[in-house]
């Protein structure tokens, strides 16, 4: 009989400790889609706490894979999936990953040019968290609302990002001082 | 460091591209929006040019002055002109030769009062002129009944005409024509003729608040309001683009006060008085003499009967105010209108 | 080597740049209070006259049938007074909102409230 040798993935102590960390993004995800927010599409975005510090430790490409997870897998937990929250949490993701990736390759020019230490969690924190609502509402604006008048929010997004930004920023800097001792 | 991955190279594409649509967006703004006002047909014409030249649109612009300020004295109602000459030969019982404007003209309102039940009918200058309407500044005493009474047993109808070749003549000496009721949307519809002849295919026409509008306002629909009938706001909004019109009647339009009553314009032809139940009528369709002769009919049919009639005119889109400020829809108007303000709505099936 | 800080100086840059851009935001999004909207008054075929409507003042328009009167009072604008018979244009009351309309037609005056973003490319009425 023909059996097939099992497949054996190989799997790194890094790959469990992103897979950890994606399943703590998705579980902060999943508690607050349970909150009430005043103003619709404003969540403080504490999982992105995850995604920075992924971002830090691991770079780009697996904060990528970190937040794009959470948002496929808590929509479908949710169950939201393919729905227009989908479609905004997916914009927003991308348009704050796009950000991120160019600030955070941005990092040695920065440093060339005297800023030490470049670009640190809470300044891209407070990037990605606008680049965030920027592209959610710009997609709200294109693909749902089609109307001006959802721009009339955007002073009060913008304000709520870069203060939940900050928040963040400085969250992530705080764990990442735990995680890294030697930096 | 490690090269960008595709994924990275994909985000980053579409993030510009995103931030780029929403910046040029705002191109399409009134930069190329065309805007002149005339004066004729006696009122205010306000003509929008989308994305036009300017010598264009000023050459344009000049055509179609000329061209309504020709058709304003030729067709009107008690003035000297054209009109006068044809109903000075009918009252005579004699025939008079048309030319294919005219001819063209008067044939498209015997059609259109016939399907509106005879409701919309041009044939009526009499009855309009016994009330004072045949005059810049109409004024009361309202008739006297028996005066009414004598011209409606005449019975002055548009099937009274007969047309052979290019030749008028009536049947009936009382048919006094007055086409005032469909006269602007005739204007409207040869002067969008004009800008679709010089290959201006996005403006509206807006004469005294009726318009048709062909194109669009760039990558958008045109949008336009309904203006309360009463108040200063928007009573309802609404898109159109491609070819349409859009024409209200209102019993406040034209009328006089006598002895604390007010008599207005359009005279109902089968009581001789004007229609008394709606306060305004709003037609949606392509052509705009239609929907002009349709406005009128449907507020003379009233709450009541204006589906039956609209129907027989082939018009779907249409919208009713009586009186008491209550909105009645067809259901193809209920989709294309928002309403703006909260009003008690019927939307009524055919 | 320095103890680790919680924010870098390029951090405080891009947060610094942030708080500036907010109060544009307001301003462009919620509006301008002192601007206010402007009623264009049109009269016959003439140029179009824009008026401003924070300024509480009355204008004696010209037509073709006589002066009418317009009010101009805290950022509304209305008809006060017309040569025309019917006096709808007054009964019209006051224009405020983008889009609002009033016209007395027998004189040829019209007045619409125009606003940053106009609502309408067209009134119909």
């Amino acid at each position: 009989m023909n059996t097939s040798k099992p497949l054996h993935l190989r799997t790194s102590r890094d790959d469990h400790r992103i897979a950890a960390l994606a399943a703590l993004a998705i579980a902060i995800h999943l508690i607050e889609a349970a909150l009430p927010s005043p103003i619709p599409g404003v969540k403080p975005g504490l999982a992105n706490v995850i995604t920075l510090v992924v971002l830090f430790m691991y770079g780009w490409r697996d904060a990528a894979w970190v937040s794009l997870l959470r948002v496929f897998a808590g929509s479908l937990l949710v169950g939201s999936f393919l729905t227009p929250t989908f479609v905004l949490s997916l914009a927003g993701a991308c348009s704050s990953l796009a950000i991120l990736g160019l600030a955070w390759h941005m990092n040695p020019l920065l440093q060339r040019l005297g800023l030490k230490q470049g670009l640190g969690p809470v300044g891209l924190s407070v990037l990605g968290a606008c680049a965030h609502m920027t592209g959610q509402i710009i997609t709200a604006r294109l693909l749902i609302i089609p109307h001006d008048g959802l721009f009339h929010l955007l002073p009060l997004l913008i304000t709520a990002a870069v203060l939940f930004g900050i928040v963040s920023g400085i969250i992530t800097q705080l764990i990442l001082i735990q995680l890294r001792p030697n930096q | 460091m490690r090269k960008p991955s595709p994924l990275a190279i994909i985000l980053i594409i579409c993030l510009i591209t995103g931030l780029i649509s929403a910046c040029s967006r705002s191109d399409n703004r009134t930069e190329k929006l065309h805007q002149s006002q005339l004066l004729a047909l006696g009122t205010l014409i306000d003509i929008s040019l989308w994305d036009v030249e300017d010598t264009l649109a000023s050459q344009a612009i000049h055509d179609i002055d000329t061209r309504l300020h020709e058709l304003h004295h030729d067709w009107h109602s008690w003035q000297a002109g054209r009109l006068h000459d044809i109903n000075t030969a009918l009252a005579q019982g004699q025939a008079i030769e048309l030319d294919d404007v005219e001819l063209a003209l008067l044939q498209q309102a015997q059609q259109l009062a016939a399907q509106s039940q005879q409701l919309f009918n041009p044939a009526i200058g009499r009855l309009i002129s016994l009330w004072g309407f045949h005059s810049d500044n109409p004024e009361g005493p309202p008739p006297e009944a028996h005066a009414i009474q004598k011209l409606l047993t005449q019975q002055p109808r548009m099937s009274d005409l007969i047309f052979s070749n290019h030749t008028l003549r009536s049947n009936n000496n009382t048919v006094q024509l007055d086409v005032g009721a469909f006269a602007k949307g005739y204007a409207i519809d040869q002067a969008i003729a004009i800008l679709q002849n010089q290959g201006i295919n996005n403006a509206i026409v807006n004469a005294g608040g009726d318009l048709r509008a062909i194109g669009r306002h760039g990558q958008r629909p045109w949008r336009i309001g309904i203006r309360h009938p009463q108040q200063a706001g928007i009573i309802a909004a609404l898109e159109i683009q491609g070819n349409e019109s859009v024409f209200t009647s209102g019993n406040y339009e034209r009328f006089y006060q006598y002895k604390g009553q007010r008599y207005h314009h359009i005279i109902d032809p089968r009581s001789g008085y004007p229609g008394s139940n709606t306060l305004s009528v709003t037609v949606i369709h392509a052509n705009a003499a239609t929907a002009d002769a349709a406005a009128t009919a449907l507020l003379i049919a009233g709450p009541q009967h204006w589906r039956d009639i609209a129907r027989q005119m082939g018009i779907d889109q249409a919208m009713l105010i009586d009186q008491q400020l209550t909105v009645y829809m067809t259901p193809a108007m209920a989709q294309r209108v928002q309403l703006k303000q909260n009003l008690k709505s019927i939307i009524e099936e055919t | 080597m320095n103890k680790t800080s919680i924010v870098t100086r390029a951090d405080i840059i891009i947060i610094s740049i942030a708080i500036l851009i907010l109060p544009w935001l307001y301003l462009h999004f919620w509006g301008d209070g002192s601007q206010g909207e402007i009623a264009r008054i049109q009269v016959a075929n003439q140029t179009p006259r824009l008026i401003p409507l924070h300024r509480s003042q009355r204008y004696p328009i010209d037509g073709p049938l006589g002066t009418s009167i317009i009010e101009v009072q805290n950022g509304r604008i209305r008809f006060i007074e017309s040569p025309c018979r019917n006096k709808l244009c007054i009964h019209s009351g006051w224009l405020q909102r983008d889009a609002e309309f009033a016209a007395c037609l027998p004189n040829l005056i019209s007045i619409t409230i125009a606003g940053r973003n106009p609502r309408f490319d067209s009134i119909n009425f």
